[in-house]
């Protein structure tokens, strides 16, 4: 407790600090203004900035809607160090509805031997699939599981990541990583809503890629993600995928080709038991042609999944069995701009529609700094 | 089982501990002629790699995840610079985890430091000219002389790196200087009789070649960089081939030798692949073969010698 002999020279000394503190800013005030008239802002330390816009035009016969090319998002990325410890990237999405989402917002330490931390709204490591933006998605569909296990986009919430760089002689890495607690929602299907202090969703993950030969490579991954949901449940989502790649050392940018496949489930944890929720996989081939052609073929399979056309006779969507199988073909004349078509043939035993058929046709634009997608 | 998982942990510990074979410096470069003039350099004290192999497009390395693994021990990184390596450096230097070689470090060496860049756009930089380097053309390592700038960028930092050795990669690096001095004079003396020749390039990779010996590039096989060649594009650069009289046109491994060919077939000339690139070619292994290869092939190409494909 402070006496009133402090409090009176206190409150003296603040008068005197804030007559101070005026004169010091009118002192200032014409050094200022000359300092901004002199371009006192530099711009040589601006972020690198990019955008990619993203239009999709679907004709889906069992849909409720028209025909035609949609504005599907603006994507603009700002990527900069922010000093000798952190880069900051950022991805803000503007979607076709009008509502702009900050997708990703992190930094990245790689000060620390073998070790690379991420903190923010992360693109969680998990699967193979769900680490891609929209516009590097191979296929204008995203798989059925996806958006039925982590998200279509994959899982994206704020949090930690670490992945280290084990010392073994190939390129394996481990990450961990935790996230603040999330409701499900459309984008993020998983439930980690459980307002529980102890209610950390945690994540891990195990890459492991090899070279097959000097032109080709085998990827090996795993990953698991854990939290407790609103209904105070334990909830889990796991995978596990396989790629092979090729990639020509004469003609890296006119051939090769991708062999993936991937399965995903979402389970949750009932009186001590397991149950698995919604599951499947997709197993695609892409294949470069030239320089500015890549045609690709992808087939899967989703139990207990919802996906748009599978609805009962009110028209309200239902989980069911689905197999699907897309086909496509991309012009591409440049890094930064492409053209494809695809098509894709559906069926399923529950709902009023047993099968689908869609034709799809997706243009990608990007302009200013675009760091590349990942191998 | 338990003997199986001894095993299994055993090795993984075994693994574990296998360290890279010693050096006073572990250097990697993104190209082939970056990791030759480093071992001239250092010598007996440092180990080299490359990324990028000499016959693989520099532009479009991709981004393996064992490049990463590769450079995550690494004391020395030398980027080519001016962006050549930009499309895929900023996924696999963070993706090393190896702090001691990110950019801004002792560690990481921009080569392009010190070179006089041919082609830095002046005015509006627009991709409607295609995939264009936006500080300059960075295929500075087809000039023997840049190489020589390169080597003495080096010596400097391995000696700032590994004082210990410093006298060792002074000497390197002069003695580099003068055996390079001495090899160009000999080049300059074959080329000699091909100034003013007019050639044709894939890509503008071998402009700095062109002007260190005094040839004219008349065109490229390229419309505009990164854009493959229209049949339309072929047929009026062969056009204008045959009336200026250009009978060359050079490409390097990892291009499309059809499209070079069949341009030197209209045009009435020879197509020659040339490795710009130290290992592109057999016999090229480091930066003095390369350029031994190289203008013995561009002399015979240019005195007709070299039969048509």
């Amino acid at each position: 407790m402070s006496s009133p002999r402090i409090t009176a020279v206190c409150a003296a000394c603040a008068s005197w600090y804030a007559l101070a503190a005026m004169f010091a800013c009118l002192v200032c005030v014409p050094a200022v203004a000359i300092a901004q008239t002199s371009s006192m802002f530099s711009n040589l330390a601006n972020p690198a900035i990019g955008m990619n816009a993203l239009f999709t035009g679907q004709a889906a016969h069992n849909l409720d809607e028209p025909y035609g090319l949609d504005f599907d998002e603006a994507e603009i990325s700002l990527i900069s160090v922010v000093d000798p410890y952190w880069t900051l990237t950022s991805n803000i999405v503007f979607t076709g509805g009008g509502e702009v989402d900050p997708e990703e917002v992190w930094v990245r330490n790689t000060s620390i031997p073998s070790l690379q931390l991420k903190l923010g709204k992360i693109r969680g490591t998990f699967g193979k699939h769900g680490l891609l933006h929209t516009h590097a998605f191979p296929f204008i569909q995203a798989p059925i599981i996806m958006p039925n296990t982590i998200g279509e986009e994959g899982f994206k919430d704020p949090g930690l990541e670490a992945a280290y760089l084990t010392p073994l002689p190939w390129f394996a890495e481990i990450t961990g990583g935790v996230y603040h607690a999330k409701d499900p929602s459309d984008e993020n299907p998983l439930d980690f809503g459980s307002t529980r202090h102890d209610n950390l969703p945690v994540l891990a993950h195990l890459k492991n890629q090899f070279d097959v030969t000097g032109e080709t490579t085998l990827e090996l991954g795993a990953s698991y993600l854990r939290g407790r949901g609103t209904d105070d449940l334990i909830h889990t989502a796991s995978g596990a995928d396989v790629t092979f790649r090729n990639v020509p050392a004469r003609s890296s940018n006119r051939h090769g080709w991708i062999l993936q496949g991937e399965y995903l489930e979402r389970g949750s944890r009932v009186g001590g038991s397991y149950v698995k929720e919604a599951h499947g996989g997709y197993g695609s081939f892409q294949y470069r042609l030239s320089q500015i052609w890549w045609v690709g073929i992808r087939g899967e399979r989703a139990y207990d999944s919802f996906t748009d056309f599978v609805v009962d006779d009110l028209g309200d969507p239902i989980p069911g069995k689905v197999t699907r199988g897309n086909a496509n073909i991309a012009w591409t004349p440049s890094e930064f701009s492409f053209l494809r078509l695809e098509y894709s043939h559906a069926k399923t035993d529950d709902g009023v529609n047993t099968t689908d058929d869609r034709i799809m046709i997706q243009m990608s634009y990007t302009i200013g700094y675009h760091p590349a997608h990942a191998y | 089982m338990k003997s199986l998982i001894r095993y299994m942990v055993a090795t993984l510990f075994g693994l574990l501990a296998a360290s890279p074979a010693f050096a006073d410096l572990k250097v990697a470069a993104s190209l082939t002629d970056l990791a030759s003039v480093a071992q001239f350099v250092g010598g007996k004290h440092v180990t080299t790699r490359s990324l990028c192999r000499g016959y693989e497009d520099p532009h479009f390395v991709p981004a393996k995840p064992s490049l990463m693994k590769a450079i995550q021990h690494a004391d020395v990184f030398i980027s080519t610079g001016l962006e050549l390596d930009g499309g895929w450096l900023p996924l696999v230097l963070p993706g090393s985890r190896n702090p001691r070689i990110q950019p801004g470090t002792k560690g990481f060496v921009d080569a392009s430091q010190g070179i006089d860049v041919l082609e830095k756009p002046v005015g509006t930089v627009s991709r409607a000219e295609g995939d264009i380097h936006p500080l300059g053309n960075p295929h500075y390592y087809a000039d023997p002389k840049n190489l020589e700038i390169v080597a003495d960028h080096l010596a400097k930092v391995f000696s700032t790196l590994d004082p210990t050795n410093a006298a060792d990669y002074e000497a390197n690096a002069k003695a580099f200087d003068e055996r390079m001095d001495r090899s160009l004079e000999k080049w300059e003396h074959q080329m000699a009789p091909h100034k003013g020749a007019p050639v044709v390039s894939y890509h503008r990779n071998f402009d700095y070649f062109d002007e260190r010996f005094g040839l004219k590039l008349f065109g490229t096989v390229e419309p505009k960089p990164g854009i493959p060649p229209s049949p339309r594009h072929i047929s009026e650069l062969a056009e204008s081939m045959k009336k200026a009289g250009v009978k060359v046109v050079v490409y390097q491994p990892y291009y499309k030798a059809d499209a070079a060919n069949g341009l030197a077939k209209r045009a009435g000339g020879v197509a020659v692949e040339v490795a710009t690139e130290a290992g592109g070619l057999p016999g090229t292994d480091d930066v003095f073969s390369k350029f031994d290869t190289l203008v013995s092939t561009m002399d015979s190409a240019l005195s007709g010698k070299t039969e048509t494909r």
